[in-house]
């Protein structure tokens, strides 16, 4: 995990702070959640179970590519620090590639090769389209900015974001583009309880089931690699991992190679899904994953993968349960007051000021 | 990415992200080099002047160029445009360059402002419910100020429990919410949806009697203008004050601060605060000039103006805040469809040589060289392409006025020319790049083909659609910046205590 | 201490002239402008601006709205009785969803432009409420191809622009009822589900809609999404299955085709879609949906050869433009002719407020009310083959 222990609590923290910490929140998400599940089921708008499962499955279908993004968002905090504003458009970038490659190939109606060969072409490629952009983003743009102000390298993200942005409208245009996913792979799908029970397309099948075995690669990754202990030193304390012979640039650009292929990935996961790609999506799934990320607790990678998944069910059961208008609000407010609540997320530890 | 110049060999070596050395000490050295040449003359007596005499010399050779010998189009898209967005980044300074805080929902403010004003200037009618309030601008325009600043409260106060990147976020996701309060949630009809407020009455002032309506665009820029000069003011009385100080303190040190007795929680309130009522101010005006506020008014576009302003002045500088906003929001106006792109053409042209001249301004060689080579280069790619490539040459000049025959002669004009133009700005992106890491005689030559290859991106794809290029020059500009001269124009550098 | 005088001074000084400068500015009348009734040389080539959203995010209509402008121009300028009357165009890109601002600054840049003489445009309606001020000012004429809003042209409730706006095509009022009189009569649907785009536009025809559905005894149940939305499985989840028919007046085609691509992965393929005049695209392309448009004559010799010079793709939003185009260069033809060679802005309104155009690219005869509403003008209902092209039904 790139959570930093608390060095004050070192061996004894078993025994106090950190643990209760996490079961308290842990305890407290799930009284809420439970709560809120029988609340809606039985008094809120639309009643009954299948109702609310469907809901929770089309948000854990939303909530894994949230999850992919804000994987980035807290790998990359975690190692430099640093509120990547751009990362989302990275994703953006992404989802065009794969766009492309499919539009080389044919497109959705008349694929030139298997549509499982095309498919994994077109992750391949976003993943490592989106992995090379985000090491030349941290080359050029952050790597300057190492020692300066921690507001420097935020305000150079939010200039990289916009230019990444505005670049893609100059060259894509303006309009929509489509997938149809649907048309590519199947409209089909599981029905879990009978024709009228929960339905789960077999394309949200896939798109879960990607997620999750990148997720699973990248705890390996982190885990039980040489690469993964450098990440994990890196982040708890470059110079000392620099004095401890890991070359620290190497390390923040894979990890930054690695963050921005899985938004690669979850790009062409979110094209396919849901079709319409434009130069604005990268902005919307960016605040929504960085969202993921801080609920998560940022800098931490469970968390990340939480945060992912709890704001995309928060998100379904807002737009499935309130009024279209008042969903995005709500879902702000949600957040706004988590975050108020609980600022260091769910699997984050609390901030130290070194004095 | 600037090039470290040598100091010279008795000045203390500059320190950066070294612990306890403040800035005054790591200029040392370049105050030394400063000094010298011509130049150095003038930056000497600029040095000298105090504040006050800064500012009355900045202050009309930004603003009163617009005197009335400009025409009321003009006035309105510049001059209003410049005045508004220099009232915001003077608020914003206040947030982030006098208090350290990054407020990324600022924007939200302006909003505020713009909806309280515009709600009590007219008539509404929506979802059923009608609003008719047609307060005297001598009510609205304070209530407004006021309403935003109880919610810079509101948002101060979520400062308590933050710090730094979580109260980004949170201001982030505020600014987002207002966005989402007014076009889509829309309780009781108050905000209008995304119809907006619209036809509400001009600022109208009565006082003891006498009553005076501004509704004319030059009342409006003289307007702004007072109220411009009146914020320049507090703000400089407040950063000489007690509470200035306090508040640069806690931005370099807020437990340092603490310990000295200063109330950082509060400071960082009232910081929000005054931001956000110099926000509201500005948003009154805007709805009043613009007869009315809609949501789009207030997106994240906004946010990044603001901000590339208050960057390129320099946070923290208030003379900074004007020379930005003159220089951003031109360029903004100049890049702009409704602009002749004749003008477009020159400014770009005139900010490219200059630019290459500053690249190459220590060595007279190679400037000479790389001009030399990129006009040969030019006439040397059109006469191969028209060899070769026919259709690459008798494409038209995009509105060229007096510059097309030079343009038709040096550039190459593709017939179809999207698919080869979106390579093209690949390329010139690669190749700046390239040249920022280079240094010496290998920067030479590239230089000749990143002009020439960037002159054929801005002639094919560029200046077609001016509004969505000036967005990535301002982009490319916060990265140059950040990475050349964090301080930007007018800001002093700062240097991170760790 | 000097410092301190010093700084008072000028804190006294700029005070003073911050006043006296805003009550001079103020107290000069707003210039009813002489603009209008300014007198401007014809010449050979008269201008006429465009203001549509040419980029953004409704950039796709700006722009169809923008070919369908300058094909008129060159139709017309290549007539032979046209050699001495040439229209020029002139662009402004309001970039509508994206900040009212622009359109208020295209206005401003029309309006000082002495030479325009009219307008066409802009797209949207909010855009039109926000620069009213400002092409009054200006004595400019303007005709919409695309601003329905019912209550732009009542004189009172946001705005009176009597007599200086004017729109070629039907406005809410027309397309709402047409739409649900289909539904009600023809289509017998009893259970209708119906989501705007939280646009003005979108929610004007809906509210529209629903109202007749309702007082009809038609069951209806009314949401929303925005625009930027690409995720509708919670919305589709809440759509009851024997739910018979979706009104989506959207204005972006691209994501009505998603929305319809989800339902029916979702299982509900039984239920049709019905949209309205912004999804007349062919990115819209699920087959046996409905949709509301202007009755284009597709087989008409002009937007035949339109859609040819356009590789196929009718761009029929724009079609309007096209008519916009041509009512104000026969009014300003008009009005040059009556004043041998000049004419004013005022005069060229007055032209286009009695303009009678028999017939029209979008298969009806052009006329306006005193409001400037277009007279008469209807829609017809079409449907989507399933090769994706619209067959007029209705």
């Amino acid at each position: 995990m790139i959570a930093t222990p608390s060095p004050r609590l070192g061996r004894l923290g078993s025994l106090g702070g950190e643990h209760r910490h996490r079961l308290g929140s842990f305890g407290g998400l799930g009284i809420a959640l439970v709560a809120w599940a029988l609340y809606a089921v039985y008094f809120g708008p639309t009643q009954g179970w299948t109702f609310f499962f469907q809901l929770t499955v089309n948000g854990i279908i939303l909530g894994s590519i949230y999850a992919l993004i804000a994987l980035g968002y807290s790998m990359v905090y975690g190692i430099l620090k640093l509120l990547n504003f751009a990362h989302g458009d990275v994703y953006m970038i992404g989802s065009f590639i794969g766009f492309g490659i499919l539009t080389l190939l044919g497109g959705a109606l008349s694929p030139a090769i298997p549509v499982v060969l095309l498919v994994l072409i077109m992750f391949v490629a976003a993943m490592l389209g989106s992995g090379v952009l985000g090491v030349a983003i941290e080359r050029f743009a952050y790597r300057p900015l190492r020692n300066a102000p921690r507001i420097a390298p935020l305000i150079s993200a939010l200039g990289v974001a916009f230019f990444l942005e505005n670049s893609a409208l100059l060259l894509f245009g303006a309009q929509y583009r489509n997938y149809d996913g649907y048309d590519l792979i199947s409209y089909n799908g599981i029905h879990i309880g009978g024709v009228t029970g929960i339905f789960v397309s077999y394309l949200g099948v896939i798109v879960i089931s990607t997620a999750v075995v990148l997720m699973v690669a990248l705890v390996c990754l982190v885990r039980f690699t040489r690469f993964g202990k450098a990440m994990r030193a890196v982040s708890f304390d470059r110079e000392a991992a620099a004095m401890m012979g890991i070359d620290t640039d190497r390390v923040i650009a894979k990890t930054f190679f690695a963050g921005s292929a899985l938004a690669g990935a979850a790009g062409v996961m979110f094209g396919l899904l849901f079709s319409q790609i434009y130069y604005l999506i990268g902005f919307l799934a960016g605040l929504k994953g960085f969202t993921a990320a801080v609920v998560g607790g940022i800098g931490s990678i469970p968390g990340a993968m939480l945060g992912g998944l709890l704001v995309g069910m928060v998100e379904s059961w807002a737009q499935g349960y309130l009024n279209g208008n008042v969903a995005d609000l709500v879902v702000f407010g949600i957040l706004i007051a988590f975050m108020l609540v609980r600022p260091t997320g769910l699997l984050g530890s609390p901030a130290l000021q070194k004095v | 990415m600037a090039e470290a110049t040598p100091p010279p060999a008795d000045a203390p070596a500059p320190a950066t992200g070294q612990i306890g050395v403040d800035s005054w000490v790591s200029e040392s050295g370049e105050r030394q080099q400063r000094y010298t040449g011509p130049w150095g003359q003038v930056a000497r007596v600029w040095d000298r002047l105090p504040p006050a005499g800064k500012l009355a010399l900045i202050t009309p050779a930004i603003l009163v160029p617009f005197i009335p010998f400009v025409s009321t189009g003009n006035l309105f898209n510049y001059g209003i445009f410049i005045l508004i967005y220099a009232l915001l980044a003077l608020g914003l300074n206040v947030v982030v360059g006098f208090a350290g805080l990054l407020d990324l929902g600022y924007v939200a403010f302006f909003g505020f402002g713009a909806y309280t004003y515009a709600f009590l200037s007219g008539t509404h009618s929506e979802k059923g419910h009608v609003y008719t309030h047609h307060w005297p601008a001598e009510l609205a325009i304070p209530v407004a100020v006021v309403v935003c600043g109880v919610l810079g409260v509101f948002l101060g106060s979520t400062s308590r429990r933050l710090l730094g990147d979580y109260l980004a976020i949170v201001t982030l996701f505020f600014g987002q919410a207002f966005v989402v309060f007014t076009n889509a949630a829309d309780p009781y009809g108050i905000t209008n949806g995304s119809n907006g407020l619209a036809n509400i009455d001009p600022l109208r002032f009565s006082f003891f009697g006498y009553s005076v309506t501004i509704a004319s665009v030059r009342g409006y820029y003289w307007f702004l203008f007072g109220c411009v000069v009146l914020v320049l003011i507090l703000l400089h009385l407040l950063s000489e004050s007690r509470t200035g100080r306090a508040w640069k303190a806690s931005r370099e040190d807020p437990l340092a601060a603490e310990l000295m007795g200063m109330p950082v929680n509060r400071l960082k309130i009232m910081a929000f605060a005054l931001g956000a009522m110099i926000a509201g101010l500005a948003g009154t005006t805007f709805a009043a000039a613009q007869t009315g506020a809609f949501p789009q008014n207030f997106s994240t576009q906004v946010l990044i103006l603001i901000y590339a302003v208050v960057i390129l002045g320099g946070a923290g500088s208030l003379t900074g805040m004007l020379v930005g906003a003159a220089v951003i929001i031109a360029s903004n106006q100049v890049l702009d469809s409704t602009s002749p792109p004749q003008l477009q053409r020159v400014l770009f042209y005139l900010a490219l040589i200059v630019g290459f001249c500053w690249l190459f301004r220590k060595s007279w060689k190679q400037l000479v060289t790389v001009i030399v080579l990129t006009v040969g280069l030019g006439f040397a790619v059109h006469a191969i392409a028209a060899e070769w490539w026919p259709r690459g040459v008798h494409g038209a000049v995009t509105s060229g006025g007096f510059l097309t025959g030079a343009i038709k002669q040096w550039v190459l004009l593709p017939v179809d020319s999207t698919r080869i133009a979106d390579y093209a700005y690949l390329l010139a992106i690669v190749l700046a790049v390239a040249l920022t890491q280079l240094k010496g005689w290998w920067r030479v030559a590239i230089a000749p083909f990143l002009f020439v290859i960037t002159v054929f991106v801005w002639e094919n794809l560029l200046i077609v659609q001016p509004a969505v290029t000036r967005y990535v020059l301002f982009g490319a500009l916060l990265i140059a910046l950040m990475a050349a001269r964090p301080q930007g124009l007018f800001g002093t550098a700062r240097v991170e205590i760790v | 201490m000097l410092k301190r005088v010093g700084a008072l001074a000028v804190i006294a000084t700029a005070f003073a002239v911050a006043v006296s400068t805003t009550a001079w500015g103020s107290s000069k009348a707003p210039a009813k402008s002489a603009a209008a009734t300014k007198t401007v040389n014809c010449g050979k080539v008269r201008t006429i601006g465009i203001a549509a959203p040419l980029t953004g995010p409704a950039s796709s209509i700006g722009v169809q709205q923008l070919h369908w402008a300058q094909y008129f121009v060159k139709r017309w300028n290549k007539a032979k009785a046209n050699k001495n009357q040439q229209i020029k165009l002139i662009q402004g890109d309001t970039q509508l969803g994206v900040d009212t601002a622009f359109a208020v600054k295209v206005a401003n840049s029309f309006s000082s432009n002495s030479k325009v003489l009219a307008v066409v445009g802009p797209a949207g309606s909010q855009e039109v409420v926000a620069s009213t001020k400002t092409y009054k000012g200006g004595g400019l004429a303007w005709v919409s191809g695309s601003a329905t809003r019912t209550t732009l042209t009542d004189g009172h409730t946001d705005g009176n622009r009597i007599g200086y706006f004017f729109r070629v095509v039907p406005n809410d009022s027309v397309q709402g009822p047409t739409v649900a009189n289909y539904m009600i009569n023809k289509l017998k649907w009893k259970r209708v589900y119906i989501i705007d785009d939280q646009e003005t536009y979108s929610q004007g025809l809906a509210d529209g809609v629903q109202k007749i559905l309702q007082n009809k005894g038609v069951s209806v149940t009314r949401n929303s999404i925005s625009q930027t939305a690409s995720d509708f499985s919670s919305v589709i989840a809440k759509i009851p299955s024997n739910t018979q028919g979706v009104y989506i007046p959207w204005q972006l085609a691209p994501q009505a085709q998603a929305f319809g691509q989800q339902l029916k992965a979702a299982g509900k393929s039984s239920i049709k879609l019905f949209g309205s005049d912004g999804l007349f695209s062919p990115d819209w392309k699920i087959g046996g949906s409905y949709d509301s448009f202007f009755p284009v004559n597709t087989n008409d010799p002009v937007v035949k050869a339109f859609a040819n010079a356009h590789g196929g793709d009718g761009q029929y939003f724009g079609a309007p433009s096209y008519v916009a185009a041509q009512v104000e260069a026969n009014a300003i033809t008009s009005a040059c002719k009556a004043g041998h060679g000049k004419t004013s802005r005022a005069a060229v309104r007055k032209l286009i407020a009695k303009t009678k155009l028999k017939s029209s690219i979008l298969g009806f005869g052009v006329s306006f009310s005193k409001g400037g509403d277009l007279k008469g003008g209807g829609f017809g209902v079409y449907q989507i083959q399933s090769n994706g092209s619209f067959k007029r039904i209705g």
